[in-house]
């Protein structure tokens, strides 16, 4: 598998790379709202063509970090670059630029409630794309097929599941195809085999094309099976970044306990640790 | 010291929120010129018909009732004064030029205000709240060229149009006064409006649609991009829409009405 190979030859010291290009650059971000300080001095590289998995508790500041890299918002403290862009000083424009090559699904879905589900995936495509509507359409439907969703073109968005909402917006994300894919808890309220299936979408997503791909997951069995590298946040802060087998490694208690309390890795039977901790 | 400071603190946040308005503004204006029906699939052109609609039509029959019902208040209110002078024939006069320049104007941004500008800040307002505004930012549309600018156009064209109609029942109203007041029919009523409206009340009046239309969409949508609290938060920016609109497009036409006052007569 092209993960493992990866890993093993490179990453040892996770960070600085020189081998391939970082897209993505994370420098002592802080974020704080109000009184309250949501991510305290992340720093965080991603390369181009990997996909990265953060991880973290509920609250920890996942989508607040995802957000910062998306350009959503802007950095107060410390700096967020992506391909060469320093997002703090960019212009509208040239932040408009650089989100064309970008493909955002959020945590809440957000599709245009206003729009069918089908005018929702085309809307990238009309306005980024000099291609006929007629082909258009057929793209649509293949957009959606690939998440594994039918018929529902002409159904609002009101009208579709959540899971199904969340694929739809993957569908939508997937459009142009992007660049780089930010993917805000894919799995959250999916059944597992639909689940499974989106895995095996950014599998073969990663293997079709060099795409970066940024997912936040709480399914530890998604994260360690899709990722090239993760990262794992608590409390504001990168707890540890590293390859999958780093992660499972890490000596850090945390990352341990977060890892065995929601995977119960079957080779680690240590269950009895779970139950004291 | 406290007095002071909240003086501060308040002019401080009033000119804060005209610049806000003023940097939307400028970001509009910019990308109005994209929206010509000739450029790209014409995308932005279907989305201003559209809005066309919602605004425009569907605000025609209340507002012509408003306005009508203010016409013939105006013209019952100055026959009581007039009476007592022997000057009936000067309600024409009046109620001709005051629907023109003032009231046709005023009434019909009123009734756009409870219509559109509370719907436009609401509907703002939930897309905030949904995220679909980011969602639109992360696919690279700016939310000021896909939701303000189509509404913006379709304001310009509309509030004027809905301008003349609402000036044009509250004169007919003031023409069914006369009918049965002054024996003069209504045929006559109306050429005699004819003769003594000046293009400059036309002018005047139409320009004040123009400004007044600009405001309602502007302080709308800048109330709905920038909500806070979530649902809560839509009910909010909604009234605080319609009170800021009335406020200001009231004070607009204070000033307009100044400037036509002093330098065009
Ligand atoms: N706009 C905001 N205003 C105030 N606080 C915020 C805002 N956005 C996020 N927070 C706070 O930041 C913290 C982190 O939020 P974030 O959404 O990043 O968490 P998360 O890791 O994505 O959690 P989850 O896994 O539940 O989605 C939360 O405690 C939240 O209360
Ligand atoms: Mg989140």
């Amino acid at each position: 598998m092209t993960a493992s190979t990866r890993s093993t030859t490179e990453l040892r010291e996770p960070p600085r790379q020189a081998s391939r290009e970082t897209v993505i650059s994370v420098r002592d971000l802080k974020v704080r709202y109000g009184e309250r300080t949501v991510l305290d001095g992340v720093s965080l590289d991603i390369l181009r063509g990997e996909t990265m998995v953060i991880l973290g508790g509920s609250g920890s500041g996942k989508t607040t970090l995802l957000r910062h890299m998306e350009g959503l918002e802007r950095p107060a403290e410390g700096s967020v670059t992506v391909k060469g862009v320093d997002l703090a000083t960019a212009s509208r424009a040239t932040l408009t630029a650089l989100r064309r090559s970008m493909g955002v699904s959020f945590q809440s879905a957000a599709m245009f409630n206003s729009m069918t589900v089908g005018d929702n995936v085309a809307l990238p495509l009309l306005e980024h794309s000099a291609l006929a509507e007629s082909t258009i359409q057929v793209m649509v439907r293949i957009k959606l097929q690939q998440v594994g969703l039918t018929h529902v073109e002409d159904l609002y968005p009101t009208q579709l599941s959540g899971g199904m909402r969340k694929r739809a917006s993957l569908a939508r994300a997937l459009a142009l195809d992007p660049e780089i894919l930010f993917f805000d808890e894919p799995s959250a309220g999916l059944d597992p085999v639909i689940a499974a299936g989106l895995d095996d979408l950014i599998l073969r997503l990663k293997a079709a094309y060099p795409i970066t791909i940024v997912v936040v997951t709480h399914e530890l069995a998604s994260a360690f099976l899709i990722a090239d590298r993760m990262c794992m946040i608590n409390e504001g802060k990168i707890l540890a970044v590293g390859t999958v087998d780093e992660i499972r490694s890490n000596p850090d208690p945390r990352v341990q306990q977060f890892i065995r309390r929601e995977a119960n890795e079957p080779s680690e039977a240590s269950s009895s640790y779970i139950m004291g901790a | 010291m406290t007095l002071l400071e909240s003086v501060g603190r308040f002019s401080i946040r009033q000119a804060e929120y005209i610049g806000r308005l003023a940097i939307q503004f400028w970001y509009c204006l910019r990308f109005s010129v994209r929206a010509s029906p000739f450029k790209g699939r014409g995308l932005r052109w279907k989305r201003t018909l559209r809005q066309m609609g919602d605004i425009g039509v569907r605000s025609l029959p209340v507002l012509c009732l408003v306005s009508g019902a203010t016409g013939m208040i105006m013209a019952l209110q100055a026959g009581a004064e007039l009476r007592r002078f022997g000057a009936m024939e000067a309600i024409v006069t009046m109620v001709g030029t005051t629907m023109t320049r003032e009231l046709g104007p005023l009434m019909a941004a009123i009734v756009v205000i409870g219509r559109s500008g509370s719907a436009i800040s609401a509907e703002v307002a939930t897309m905030a709240v949904t995220e679909e505004l980011d969602a639109l930012r992360a696919m690279a549309l700016d939310p000021i060229d896909f939701v303000l600018v189509p509404k913006y156009l379709a304001m310009l064209v509309m509030l004027p149009c809905l301008t003349v109609m609402s000036v044009f029942s509250g004169i007919l109203a003031g023409g069914v006064f006369a009918y049965f007041t002054l024996d003069l029919t209504l045929l006559a009523y109306l050429s005699r409006t004819a003769e003594i409206l000046l293009m400059r009340d036309i002018v005047s009046g139409l320009v004040k649609a123009v400004i007044f239309g600009s405001i309602i969409v502007h302080v709308s949508c800048l109330e709905g991009f920038t909500v806070s609290g979530g649902p809560v938060g839509v009910g909010h920016s909604t009234t605080s829409a319609v009170v800021k609109s009335i406020f200001l497009v009231v004070l607009a036409d204070l000033l307009c009405t100044t400037f036509f006052y002093f330098f065009w007569r």
